[in-house]
């Protein structure tokens, strides 16, 4: 047994000794949990940087599933984005011990919470399960929200800067010009904030989950009929049945929905309440005209106007992309 | 551990106190000499870096169709509660226990430390563990996909195998997307459930109670865009124990035993990640010693005879996940029993599980059996329940 233990010991020895260490590199190699922060540490770290998202832009993020190259990639990482508020936490924490890259421990210089200084909604008054899964920080979707570009953009700034000092004055130049198209976005934003406000057929909306809360909350909509009766837990028919009987009410012409709920009671609910189910991507690329983060916000205020039946803007065309 | 990692893993701001407090440790702060120290926190009226509890209720009914079986019948039982302690030790450890209450006895299944302090991917795990063998045996019982743990592990290795012991775990990288994983671990004992849920058996048993030694190696990889490949090979070696017919008070000594497994699982996951597949298999082989015949040699003395042959067995299962909430599938395991005769024993499950939330589980599950032309059906309704904080880490 003692020869056994001292050759254990001699192998993790030996295994220390000649543990990977990363050689030196061109670029700053950022992992990003969503696409949403990866597309923002493009934009902010151009050619200084190598980005890569964890989850897809059509995935549960409730429960990403664990890859091979999930975990190589959180191991290489020099810079970790998560967006923070709970949204990651069933499975980022898990993996980044396994993938045990020290840079991106919590509180190293690495690890970057996009959410900070963000007010989030739905913070819950108390924390029991007894109000479903609820996430203890408040609604983490806070990236589907016209206003949070500003809040993910300076976050991401600082964490380069802190991770890559000689590359500030690049990232600084890079941030100011995305900030500009934020400011150009949010005035054009602004235009269907006050189309909604004006018309007075359209102030409360029905979703599956919490997640088009934010963007709901900057057009003025009330969200408070839900088809789940609390976050993450199932609806039962008796529970459908009072969703059914609240629409007709109110005459609320959409459901929002994502790929991943479960949409088949979605659509009986739209059936028997002549609604429409308005089917939107939770982050960039979860749907063809998502690509970018102006997009994923220009397309989905533009899909729930239509659902509403409002008109059509007549300013100036969306704005997508610039070049930079 | 040598000099390099030591300083490494203790800042050198640390280690003069360090050897200080090791100099002078009788005179402790905050207490007389001679009295016992605080562990960790000292104050004792409040909360703080407390470990994260959780706790697991595990509840089962079952109604058994059997010829000959005494589980003939319906029974409603609290199959296990789990109550879990988990955290951070030190910045380079971290600990946790499970105290399990099943078959009215209260016992700690898993009490053990990762020490995760080395460069590299290297951990070290000391203390009582389950064993690093196959894909399933790491799972705890109420974890597992099907009521019961496939009928060739429970012959081979027992329902749960934990030991007393260390283990040497590190992984690596080929390429952008495959990890290759190893571990070798050396138990003094080991702590195994109990096989009752196989047919009964003539022969005595190894004991665990003596060195084992374990090893895998395994690799993961991505195999397209959306599926993925694990491969491994483990092997669970008992170098010496000896069995012992307690009624005789008679042993055979210096016997050794190993048991080889193979295994395969492929997963496929859809762009949302909430529907799926996952096929999967291993294969196990027992060699050596692997159980004992009692002889008796007349005028009232008895020995153990030990029976040295080899014995297979496998299992196959298909999965399907069709939402975030339901999932079904289907398992067949073939086995020859480690026993007198070496009877075979097939074993069919079908199962459906349904989650009501993340904390909740609710499975039903058919079992269907022979062996030896004994036939026995079993229909299953396991509810799971998750309390606090419970995770298993990344398993591979």
């Amino acid at each position: 047994m003692k020869t056994l233990l001292t050759c254990l010991l001699l192998l993790i020895s030996f295994t220390s000794a000649h543990g990977a260490t990363r050689v030196g590199k061109d670029k700053l190699n950022v992992v990003a949990t969503v696409p949403d922060l990866a597309w923002f540490a493009e934009q902010i770290g151009g050619d200084r940087v190598t980005v890569t998202s964890l989850a897809k832009g059509t995935e549960n993020l409730h429960s990403l599933s664990v890859r091979p190259r999930t975990i190589v990639t959180i191991s290489k990482a020099d810079v970790l984005l998560e967006m923070g508020l709970s949204l990651e936490s069933t499975w980022l924490p898990e993996l980044v011990l396994t993938a045990r890259n020290r840079k991106i421990n919590p509180g190293e210089p690495g690890r970057v919470i996009c959410s900070s200084g963000w007010s989030a909604l739905d913070v819950p008054t108390s924390l029991s399960r007894e109000g479903g899964d609820v996430h203890p920080d408040g609604n983490p979707h806070f990236a589907l929200s016209p206003l949070a570009g500003p809040t993910i953009a300076r976050n991401v700034l600082t964490g380069l800067i802190l991770n890559d000092p000689k590359g500030e004055l690049v990232y600084q130049k890079r941030f100011d010009d995305l900030s500009r198209r934020l400011d150009k976005s949010a005035r054009h934003w602004a235009r269907y904030q006050a189309l909604f406000a004006e018309a007075t057929c359209c102030k409360k909306a029905v979703v599956y989950h919490m997640e088009f809360d934010y963007l709901l909350a900057f057009l003025g909509l009330e969200t408070e009929i839900a088809i789940e009766p609390k976050p993450g837990v199932p609806p039962t028919p008796n529970h459908l049945a009072k969703v059914i009987s609240a629409m007709r009410g109110e005459s609320i012409p959409v459901i929002l929905t994502a790929a991943w709920s479960k949409n088949k009671q979605v659509t009986m609910v739209a059936t028997k309440t002549d609604a429409q189910v308005l089917e939107l991507p939770t982050m960039v690329s979860g749907a063809d005209w998502a690509s970018d983060w102006f997009a994923l916000i220009d397309g989905s205020l533009e899909r729930i106007r239509i659902g509403y039946g409002l008109p059509e803007l007549v300013e100036e065309p969306v704005l997508g992309e610039e070049p930079h | 551990m040598n000099p390099r990692t030591l300083s490494r893993a203790v800042p050198g701001r640390y280690i003069l106190p360090f050897l200080i407090g090791g100099l002078f440790a009788s005179v402790s702060l905050g207490q007389t000499p001679g009295m016992p120290q605080s562990g960790s926190q000292s104050t004792r009226f409040d909360n703080d870096f407390n470990p994260a509890i959780g706790m697991v209720l595990d509840l089962a009914g079952t109604f058994v169709d059997a010829e000959s079986s005494a589980a003939d019948g319906f029974e409603l039982s609290l199959r296990s509660t789990e109550l879990s302690f988990s955290s951070w030790v030190d910045p380079t450890a971290w600990a946790y226990a499970n105290v399990v209450f099943a078959k009215d006895e209260i016992a700690l299944e898993e009490g053990a430390v990762h020490y995760v302090g080395f460069e590299g991917n290297t951990t070290l795990r000391a203390g009582r563990f389950f064993v690093d063998f196959g894909k399933q045996m790491q799972a705890h019982m109420h974890a597992l996909r099907t009521f019961d743990r496939p009928a060739v592990l429970r012959a081979f290795l027992g329902s749960e195998l934990g030991g007393d012991g260390m283990q040497y775990d590190s992984w690596t990288t080929a390429g952008e997307a495959t990890i290759v994983r190893w571990s070798l671990g050396a138990f003094n004992s080991l702590v195994t459930e109990s096989d009752a849920e196989l047919p009964s058996e003539s022969a005595f048993r190894p004991s665990l109670s003596e060195l084992a030694l374990t090893a895998r190696l395994t690799g993961y990889a991505d195999v397209s865009e959306s599926s993925t490949l694990q491969i491994g090979a483990s092997m669970r070696y008992l170098p010496d124990f000896e069995i012992h017919d307690e009624a005789n008070d008679v042993k055979a000594i210096g016997l050794s035993n190993t048991v080889f497994g193979l295994d395969a699982t492929w997963g496929w996951l859809d762009d949302t990640n909430t529907k799926g597949w996952t096929a999967g298999m291993e294969w196990l082989a027992m060699k050596g010693d692997m159980y004992g015949e009692s002889l008796d040699l007349g005028g009232g003395n008895f020995a153990v005879t030990p029976i040295n042959d080899s014995a297979m067995g496998y299992y196959v299962f298909v999965d399907r996940v069709m939402d975030k909430s339901n999932s079904a599938g289907v398992q067949f395991s073939s086995v020859e029993l480690p026993q007198a005769g070496m009877p075979r024993l097939g074993e069919f499950d079908a199962y459906f599980t349904h989650k009501p939330t993340e904390f909740q589980r609710l499975r039903y599950g058919l079992t269907l059996s022979e062996s030896e032309g004994q036939e026995e059906a079993r229909l299953s309704v396991q509810y799971t329940l998750f309390l606090g904080p419970h995770a298993h880490g990344v398993q591979f």
